[in-house]
This record gives C-alpha cells, structure tokens and sequence, in this order.
C-alpha cells in the first residue's frame, strides 16, 4: 500500500472516530433538576438580608475578649490598688 | 435580583426570544428563570459532563451555573448570546472544579507519604463514557482519555467543537478569543491526539 493510501485510510478512521464522538448518546441531568437548583438557591435568600450590626460578637473569641474586657473595666480600680499598697509596705520597713 | 429594563444596543448578541427572556429575568420572574433552566440544562450539564466525566461533578457544576445565572443576571448586559454565557460560565466552572480535585489528590497524596492519615486517596472521576464502555468502543474510550489530558483550553476547544458541535465563531465567543486562535487550538489538539490514538478503519 503506498503512504498516501496509507494517510488516506487513516484519516478516514480519524473521521470516522470523530463521527463516533458526536454520535455518542447525550447525557442528562437526573429529573427534577429545577427543583434541585431551586433547593440551592434557598438557602442564599437569607445571605441578601442586611448583616447583623454586631454579628462579629458571633464568634467565640471575640466575645470571650470583649467579657474578660468588661469584667476588667467594670472593677472599681481594686485592680490597681495593691500595687499601691505594696510600694507603701516597702517604703516603711520596721 | 437586579431590577431594570436593558438598553436595546447592549442586546445586539442576543436573539429576539433571548433578549426578552433576560429582560423578564432582570425583573425577577421566576417564570422565566425556570424556562431558562429548561432551556440550557441539557447543553450545561453535557459540556460540564465532557470536561469532567462524573455525573456528580457534571450535576454539581450545572446546579452552580444556574445559581451564579439567578445572582448575576442583572449584570448581564448582553455583549455575548446568552448560550455563549452559560457555555462560558460551565465551561470556567468544570475547569475550576477539576482544579480543586487535582490539588485535593496531590495533597492527599503527600499526607499519605507522610503518614499523616490512614485514609483512601481521592479517587479519580471514571472517565469511561457509557457509551464507550461498551464492548468495541475501547477507542472512543481511549479517545477520551487523551482528551482528558490535554491542556485546558485544547480541551475546551475540542470539547465544544466535536461534542457539542458548536461553530469556530461560537466556540471563539465562549473563550473569548478569535476564529484562527480556535482553529489553532483544534489544529494541535488533533495533532496531540492522533499521536496517541491510532484508530482502525471499521468496515460497516
């Protein structure tokens, strides 16, 4: 067989191969499909409502810094009195 | 959604019957949004299929598409055809989502050289078409496994030309690219492929 015979038998099996390729049945999506696309869009409604103003507080972290924050402001000053008294201590030894 | 009526020169890509459809999107019809999922599921999802081959993959990129269709809609400004837009958004979707698979498989694979857990390594999308795990098909099959690897935009371009049997124009508007750029991307993915598949001449 010459080689253009050759190359003229494989491009037709290159064709007929691509033949197949487009040939091949179409896929689908399972039924109800809408509904399942609907089922995800759900969920996102409450996302387009306005944030919570203090939703950070939300996270655990913060909220455990802004009460140990609280819990120190809220004294009334104790926290630096004995400071003041130990330098008073010290400063009359017997 | 966004509300508003479009100008009609931003619509000069799209159809008469398409023009209208966004239009009654844009205002929030649900009508129309579920005429649209009627309308473009099939094509989404195959595209998806083509590139990714795992009907879960396939049915979680199609579900995306729509979602991102019903949130961005009102940005749409008609430049393209609105196939040309779903094509585009599954087809950037498929190839993101196969992105993420990869990465997740190589490092379940060094986690797993590591020894830092005992689990399966994630298993790769079975790219056996069903049609072409049939019994003679193995060239179809072997055909689409070589598909599966060649670069991206090779693949999107093949993809498009020889499953969905789209033109060069409108696989030049879904990459955003020109016609010559189309026919030279088919031109070395054939070339790739013919490398590595040797079909037989099947005498009918």
């Amino acid at each position: 067989m010459s080689d253009s015979a050759a190359r003229s038998n494989s491009d037709d099996a290159w064709d007929d191969l691509l033949g197949q390729l487009a040939a091949q049945p179409k896929v689908q999506p399972r039924p109800f499909f809408y509904t399942r696309v609907q089922a995800r869009l759900a969920p996102e409604a409450p996302a387009a409502s306005p944030p919570l103003v203090l939703g950070w507080l939300r996270r655990p972290a913060y909220a455990v810094l802004l009460g140990a924050l609280v819990l120190m402001l809220s004294g009334d000053g104790s926290a630096l009195r004995p400071a003041a008294g130990a330098v008073h201590y010290n400063a009359n030894p017997r | 959604m966004a509300h508003g009526l479009l100008n009609e020169t931003r619509l000069s890509a799209l159809s008469a019957a398409d023009a209208a459809l966004v239009a009654q999107l844009q205002q929030g019809s649900e009508v129309a949004f579920r005429t649209l999922v009627a309308r473009f599921q099939d094509r989404v999802y195959q595209t998806a299929f083509s590139l990714l081959r795992s009907p879960e993959e396939a049915e979680d990129v199609a579900q995306e598409v729509f979602v991102e269709v019903y949130q961005t809609i009102g940005r749409f400004r008609g430049e393209a055809a609105l196939s040309t837009w779903l094509y585009r958004l599954a087809t950037s979707r498929a190839l993101k989502n196969r992105q993420r698979a990869r990465a997740k498989k190589r490092f379940a694979f060094f986690t797993s050289l590591l020894g830092f857990d005992n689990e399966t390594l994630y298993e790769p999308p079975d790219h056996g078409h069903p049609q072409a795990l049939l019994e003679g098909q193995q060239q179809l099959q072997l055909l689409l496994a070589h598909v599966a690897r060649l670069p991206d935009q090779q693949q999107v371009a093949f993809t498009l030309r020889h499953e969905q049997e789209l033109s060069y124009e409108e696989i030049a508007a879904v990459l955003e690219t020109t016609v010559p750029a189309v026919e030279s991307l088919l031109f070395r993915a054939r070339q790739t492929l013919r490398k590595h598949v040797h079909p037989l001449l099947r005498h009918v």
